[in-house]
């Protein structure tokens, strides 16, 4: 199957590419730095003074327990400092997107009137769904990266709803043909991260476009599914007459979750990944574009431009750990569905 | 849409501590440890103060290669709030002028 290899050859492609970048590791910043950095980079433009001042204050503070309070402290702050912008409304449509899951489920097993332990399951979906749209919050804060972010995770989603032909019955027992998986699977979140990496202009943009994209086509894609089994409910093909009505409901709803709140996002998010790494591979001038703040940090100038990258060097070797996970678990779960789609 | 709620006692004592010297430029987590703020109520006070003209801001430069630090003292107006908010406090109404300063 050429789909692994592909894949793991994009892996690959960025860890390289990481390994050059280490080249440039600078000191290492220890973890209350790390997490201010990040927060940092979450405030709004006209906030970004502030984040620096954060930064500032935290590099002359000493004491271990006092560095975490202070960043953590700063971190609440820049999570919830308005104004959020676009960022609020993306927020709040994912919220809405999240809910209204929960909801369709709750309402289907409630008219089934299937027992307490399918309602396990809303607790399952419920803590992902939540879980998803607190995860999209500092993406969507993050200045060039909800616009594709957003806009990835649609096309994405409508991508995955228009290889089942847009009906409710052909959504639940669809049949793909065999191009459609590595179009879905590699292609399309491919497509997300080279875009997301152009846009910015920005190899960590890409990235972080490719995660939003999943979060947001995982969100959109799993509500469609969940409305399509209260559409339909246990009818349509396959003649499932040996199995009860809840039974077929309660599969339905739970191969729901698994494509599309673990599998899609998770696929999505690091094919993504590997398409903006091999890009910026590819394009240098991207990768020395997020690293040009780390180089001015505290220096040439008093306000850097982009905290939010600046420890991308120097975080490198444990990235490269996490993406290698990241690659490993991602490669696993595409085998996983390819068998499962194809077979 | 206007409120009216009164600043809160978190606000008023960033604001007293920063009048204790108003020319005197201080440093965030000196400001935090003087009136025993946490950095996630510091700040947004802060931010909200800068916001309202009644808070002056400035870069220490950097020495070392060291990030540089971020000053703080009370404006002009700032000084004349606090002034004008003691004796209000005090009579627990606030000035109408500075009632958004209630968002801080």
């Amino acid at each position: 199957m050429p789909i692994i290899p592909a894949l793991l050859l994009c892996i690959a492609v960025a860890l390289f590419r990481r390994s050059e970048k280490a080249v440039v590791e600078g000191p290492k910043p220890d973890v209350p730095l790390r997490l201010l950095r990040w927060a940092a980079g979450l405030l709004s433009a006209q906030r970004h003074e502030w984040g620096q001042a954060m930064l500032g204050e935290l590099d002359h503070i000493d004491g271990r327990a006092r560095r975490w309070r202070f960043a953590i402290g700063c971190v609440v702050a820049a999570l919830l400092l308005p104004p959020w912008g676009r960022a609020g409304a993306g927020v709040l449509a994912m919220l809405a997107v999240a809910i209204g899951g929960v909801g369709v489920y709750a309402s289907v097993l409630t008219h089934y009137g299937l027992g307490g332990g399918s309602w396990i399951g809303v607790g399952i979906v419920s803590v992902l769904l939540l879980g998803f749209t607190l995860a999209a919050v500092p993406l969507l804060r993050r200045p060039g990266v909800a616009v594709p972010g957003l806009l990835g995770g649609v096309f994405v989603a409508l991508t995955w709803i228009a290889m089942s032909g847009f009906g409710f019955v052909s959504f639940i027992t669809r049949v793909w043909p065999a191009w459609a998986v590595p179009l879905l699977f590699l292609v399309l979140p491919a497509a997300v991260g080279v875009m997301g990496t152009l846009w910015r202009g920005s190899a960590v943009a890409g990235r972080r476009t490719a995660r939003l994209a999943a979060i947001t086509a995982g969100l959109g894609v799993y509500l469609y599914g969940t409305i399509a089994v209260a559409h339909v409910g246990a009818g349509g093909p396959p003649d499932d007459s040996g199995f009860s009505i809840g039974y077929i409901i309660n599969d339905r709803l739970g191969n729901n979750m698994i494509f599309y709140l673990l599998l899609l996002p998770l696929v999505t998010a690091t094919v993504g990944w590997a398409a903006s790494a091999a890009l910026a591979h590819m394009r240098p001038q991207l990768v020395a574009a997020d690293l040009v703040s780390f180089e001015t940090y505290g220096v040439a100038s008093p306000m850097p431009a982009a905290v939010g990258s600046a420890g991308v060097a120097a975080t490198a070797p444990r990235t490269r750990h996490v993406v290698l996970q990241y690659g490993l678990v991602g490669a696993a779960a595409l085998l996983v569905a390819a068998t499962m789609l194809v077979g | 849409m206007q409120r009216n709620r009164p600043p809160s006692a978190q606000t008023i004592n960033v604001l007293r501590a920063l009048a204790a010297d108003p020319a005197q430029w201080r440093y965030g987590y000196d400001l935090a440890t003087d009136v025993q703020l946490k950095s996630g109520s510091l700040y947004p006070i802060l931010v909200r103060l800068a916001d309202r003209g009644l808070l002056e801001t400035s870069w220490e430069p950097s020495h070392n290669s060291r990030p540089p630090r971020h000053l703080y003292r009370l404006t002009l107006a700032g000084r004349e709030y606090v002034a004008a908010l003691t004796p209000a406090r005090a009579d627990k109404k606030i000035p109408r002028a500075h009632n958004r300063l209630s968002e801080a």
